[in-house]
């Protein structure tokens, strides 16, 4: 008994002390940022950042899996998303949909998405119930109960309910066929769950497999943000993740291997209804550094308000097009712009595609003025604040710097790295990248 | 059933992860092969952190302009709004969508300048611009980085109180409306909504008549200009700000810009409330591309200013507010009819309106239709248990907060609280309200207003009414744009 009781002591000297030296507690008040934070790391490899706000009774609890689709291998289409469905369907000790249950019945809101490079889980709730959310989110890192029944049916109910979309939305389909030509790397460029086909040929092998290696700690980061008290989180963190064991390192996801065309690609589709029109999208790999800054104040050039160059030359001066939008897609080193253009009728695709590329090439010719520039840069800063403000946006954007692979501390000069860009610099960019080999084009239009 | 704890057995961990772990299953005592307090959920902090919203600090200038300004400290991001207190509802019958054009209007011109120096103006300085009509107010909203505020209450002031309407401007602004009340006729949900309003507020000013897109065709420069002069007022407006300013240093800026906007108020009275629906009346609306029918069941309540408001909201919440409520459980998870069903309400200025609303499979519509007015009916039979009534109010309480974390959600609470003249209860007094609440008040709001059997409104494809309509009749089948085409009717019976 009391060799015994000595070995318990001296575990417990021994580990208490760990425990408050799992990782270095470094406090980040970055000067171009609206919120500080904290970042440290558990003994299991778990990532955790802390973002203290108490301007509201509320709290953000985020984890983020480096679990996306570019961790599925071919054949796997699917997989990703399925285990991030999976994820709700129960736990050792919380029943299956309990999870959702537990947060509304406070009256939080959760959700989940999966991307390319990470599957995201966050709740945000009364900040009082900091500890039910950890408690949940620890239950399914630690022991999630997948079984044979809640595979099939996840499944099933996720491939009816995608087919249901592509029926009622006609554009849907074109999104990711799309993706595969601008993206000409199976791995990077296959949908989330394309036509449901290959997510019902998955083995509950692979699933536990893909669940095994890639919902672990050691491949995860927990970001809390919100009305916390510092300390009282930390014990809490301890508290509900420290005893997960970690997993093996996960593998790096590989570089795109892409085959690059000679010339423009260029494909026709049609679609069972809507309207004609066309995707157009420009490929950046590999970027350099600083030049992910100059495509952020291009997409606010070209996409940006009423007066970015494409929406006012087709909507406005043109009338060649009835909708038009566009977003930067940003998967792990490839960045590509996209634009996405319902034609006013099927014979103003071409000019619109034209008048979209004289617009770049105006670029590439004449510097951007320095009104055109302040105003981009103006939108962008406000845009970028506005994310910031709640718990959530705090909590995904150091979630997606974290799954991008940036330091965190790097995050303080990255909106005045946005801002400095210079219409030199812009000019060189543009020339450099938007050439035919990059560009991609799918047309479409009603049987 | 197999049951697989999955975990990585294949991991190696570090040997200081391993004793950090001993010493956790040491410190859980006997509980077995996981820590004690992993099995149960663990009870909130003891200190509830109450929501306290800042004042909305509130003058009214000589002009009848009302200015209200709330400090949120660590927002960069202002939001300007000028509130008119006017909306949908206001437009005259025979030029439905009337205010929302006017709106709309708003900053495509002046006597001095055009609508691309506008546009160009207002985003020079990084700021977003927008229009929002409901059924009794509009709201134009300017969101700008704090260091503009100034010029954007200059802009302000220049497009709203020197517009003009002309032909040009009115015609793009006619067709984007056109090209979006087009578009929206394809969305279900929409069209279930517009129907449910059409139905319920027949000859009523919250009817909402601009459910085909052609009625946007006849309004005309003049139409606009009579609104605009009719409403756009000072005393009928207000001017807000909401962001991390000084409050009193704006408003006085804002009074030295609009002190000289002149005109008084319209004669307004709000509409009387309609007589709540209390027959079977089943429409549908056909909607060619759905993928899946959607359902609505609805009928009229009462106004936010009404002393039954709050124990409605518990009420609303107990039928269908989240995946755990009544709706959700009986259509979705118990008899498998929906893919989700949940529960709405819309309040105006007179009156309001809750639903519910579903999406099934079109063979389940009759059994999902016929389930929906059970769970309403039964609801209105008696009070619900107290332990209910409590995980509604919790639900609500808890939720409170998430609607003012960000600049768009304060800001149109604001608008709201403002432009409806409401009391302190329904600006951050929520809280206390519905804590008040309990099970034989719900019941009593339960009585009130489920008795009445409400409306029930079905979105689907025009070939699924011939199968899957059997044992619903009579029904009236309405097109995308509202128009009246049949009425089925029972077997045996005359047309």
């Amino acid at each position: 008994m009391q060799k015994a009781a000595r070995i318990f002591i001296a575990l417990a000297v021994l580990a208490v002390p760990a425990s408050r030296a799992a990782g270095q507690l470094d406090t980040v008040t970055p000067a171009s940022l609206p919120f500080s934070f904290q970042e440290y790391r558990l003994r299991n490899g778990l990532r955790v950042v802390l973002s203290a706000d108490d301007r509201l009774p509320l709290v953000t609890v985020a984890v983020g899996y480096s679990a996306g689709t570019l961790r599925e291998r071919p054949g796997q289409e699917g997989l990703a998303f399925l285990l991030e469905n999976l994820m709700f369907q129960g736990s050792e000790n919380i029943s299956p949909l309990q999870h959702i249950a537990f947060i509304q019945k406070v009256g939080g809101e959760l959700n989940a998405t999966t991307t390319a490079d990470k599957a995201l889980f966050y709740e945000t709730l009364p900040s009082n119930q900091l500890a039910l959310a950890l408690w949940l989110e620890s239950d399914r890192m630690k022991s999630l109960a997948i079984t044979p029944a809640a595979i099939l049916r996840t499944r099933s109910e996720l491939v009816s309910e995608h087919r249901a979309r592509l029926r009622s939305d006609p554009y849907l389909s074109t999104f990711a066929l799309f993706d595969t030509l601008l993206f000409p790397d199976d791995l990077y460029g296959h949908p989330l769950i394309g036509d449901g086909l290959r997510m019902d040929g998955l083995t509950e092998t692979e699933i536990l497999e893909f669940h095994r290696t890639y919902y672990v700690p050691n491949n995860a980061v927990l970001c809390i943000a919100g009305n916390i008290d510092t300390a009282r989180t930390r014990e809490l963190v301890a508290r509900y993740f420290d005893s997960i064991p970690p997993g093996l390192d996960s593998p790096i996801p590989p570089r795109p291997a892409f085959k690059r065309e000679n010339d423009a690609v260029v494909r026709d589709v049609r679609i069972p209804a809507g309207s004609a029109g066309f995707h157009m999208g420009f490929r950046f790999f590999p970027l350099q550094r600083g030049e992910a800054d100059c495509l952020r104040i291009l997409e606010y050039i070209l996409l940006e308000g009423e007066t970015s160059r494409l929406r006012s030359r087709l909507l406005k001066r043109d009338l060649t097009a009835r909708y038009l939008t566009g977003a930067l897609d940003e998967r792990l080193s490839v960045a590509t712009l996209k634009v996405f253009c319902l034609a006013t009728n099927a014979v103003m695709i071409a000019r619109s595609e034209k008048a979209i590329l004289s617009e770049i090439d105006r670029l590439k010719t004449n510097a951007v003025s320095p009104e055109e520039l302040g105003r981009a840069r103006r939108r962008y800063k406000g845009d970028h604040l506005e994310r910031l403000s709640t718990n959530l946006g705090r909590a995904r954007y150091l979630v997606d710097a974290w799954s991008s692979g940036k330091s965190l501390a790097a995050l303080d000069g990255e909106l005045n790295g946005v801002l400095g860009v210079t219409p030199q610099a812009l000019t060189s960019f543009v020339s450099r990248y938007f050439i035919p080999q990059n560009r991609v084009v799918l047309r479409f239009a009603p049987q | 059933m197999k049951l697989l704890i999955v975990r990585d057995r294949s991991a190696v961990p570090d040997a200081c992860f391993w004793l950090a772990a001993a010493l956790g299953l040491i410190l859980a005592g006997p509980a077995g092969a996981q820590e004690r307090f992993r099995r149960t959920p663990p009870l909130p902090d003891a200190q509830r952190l109450e929501l306290k919203l800042p004042a909305v600090e509130t003058t009214v200038l000589a002009n009848g302009l009302t200015v209200a300004t709330a400090r949120r400290p660590g927002s960069p991001v202002v939001t300007l709004q000028l509130v008119i207190r006017a909306g949908e509802a206001d437009s005259p019958p025979d030029r439905p969508g009337l205010a929302a054009l006017t709106a709309r209007m708003i900053g495509k011109g002046t006597r001095q300048l055009s609508a691309d120096y506008i546009e160009n103006m207002i985003e020079s300085l990084g700021a977003v611009f927008k229009a929002s009509v409901f059924m009794d107010y509009t709201v134009l909203t300017m969101d700008v980085l704090a260091e503009y505020l100034d010029r954007a209450v200059y802009v302000l002031r220049l497009i709203t109180l020197e517009a003009t309407f002309g032909e040009r401007e009115l015609g793009a602004v006619r067709r984007a409306a056109f090209w979006e009340l087009y578009e929206s006729k394809k969305d279900p949900e929409v069209l279930g909504w517009r129907q449910l309003l059409a139905v319920l507020f027949e000859k009523h000013p919250y009817r909402l008549a601009t459910q085909n897109e052609d009625v946007i065709k006849f309004i005309t420069p003049r139409d606009v200009a009579d609104f605009y002069g009719r409403f756009y007022r000072p005393a009928n407006a207000a001017v807000l700000v909401s962001g991390d300013v000084d409050g009193p240093a704006i408003a006085q800026k804002i009074g030295s810009h609009f002190s000289a906007w002149s005109g008084a108020a319209p004669a307004q009275a709000p509409p009387p409330p309609p007589a709540a629906n209390d027959r079977e009346r089943i429409c549908y609306v056909e909607a060619p591309e759905a993928g899946a029918a959607t359902i609505f069941a609805g009928n009229v309540i009462m106004a936010s200013s009404a002393p039954d408001f709050f124990p409605f909201l518990v009420l609303k919440q107990i039928l269908g507010g989240t995946t755990g409520s009544r709706l959700f459980m009986s259509l979705r998870e118990t008899k498998g009819l929906a893919t989700f069903a949940f529960s709405e309400m819309e309040v105006f200025r007179s009156c309001g309106v809750y639903w519910a609303r579903a999406q099934v499979r079109p063979e389940a519509i009759v059994p999902a239709v016929r389930e929906t007015e059970r769970v309403i009916g039964g609801l209105a039979a008696g009070p619900p248990p107290p332990f209910e009534v409590e995980e509604a109010k919790s639900y609500l309480i808890g939720s409170l907060p998430l609607r003012f974390e960000s600049a768009e959600g304060f800001a149109e609470w604001m608008a709201r609280y403002v432009a409806l003249g409401l009391g302190q209860a329904q600006w951050d007094g929520g809280t206390e309200a519905i804590k008040q609440v309990n099970a034989e008040m719900v019941g009593e709001t339960a009585r009130k207003y489920l008795s009445a059997r409400p409306v029930v409104i079905v979105v689907g494809r025009p070939e699924w009414i011939g199968p899957y309509l059997g044992g619903l009749e009579p029904v009236e089948i309405y097109d995308a744009s509202g128009q009246l085409k049949s009425t089925t009717r029972k077997q045996g019976e005359g047309r």
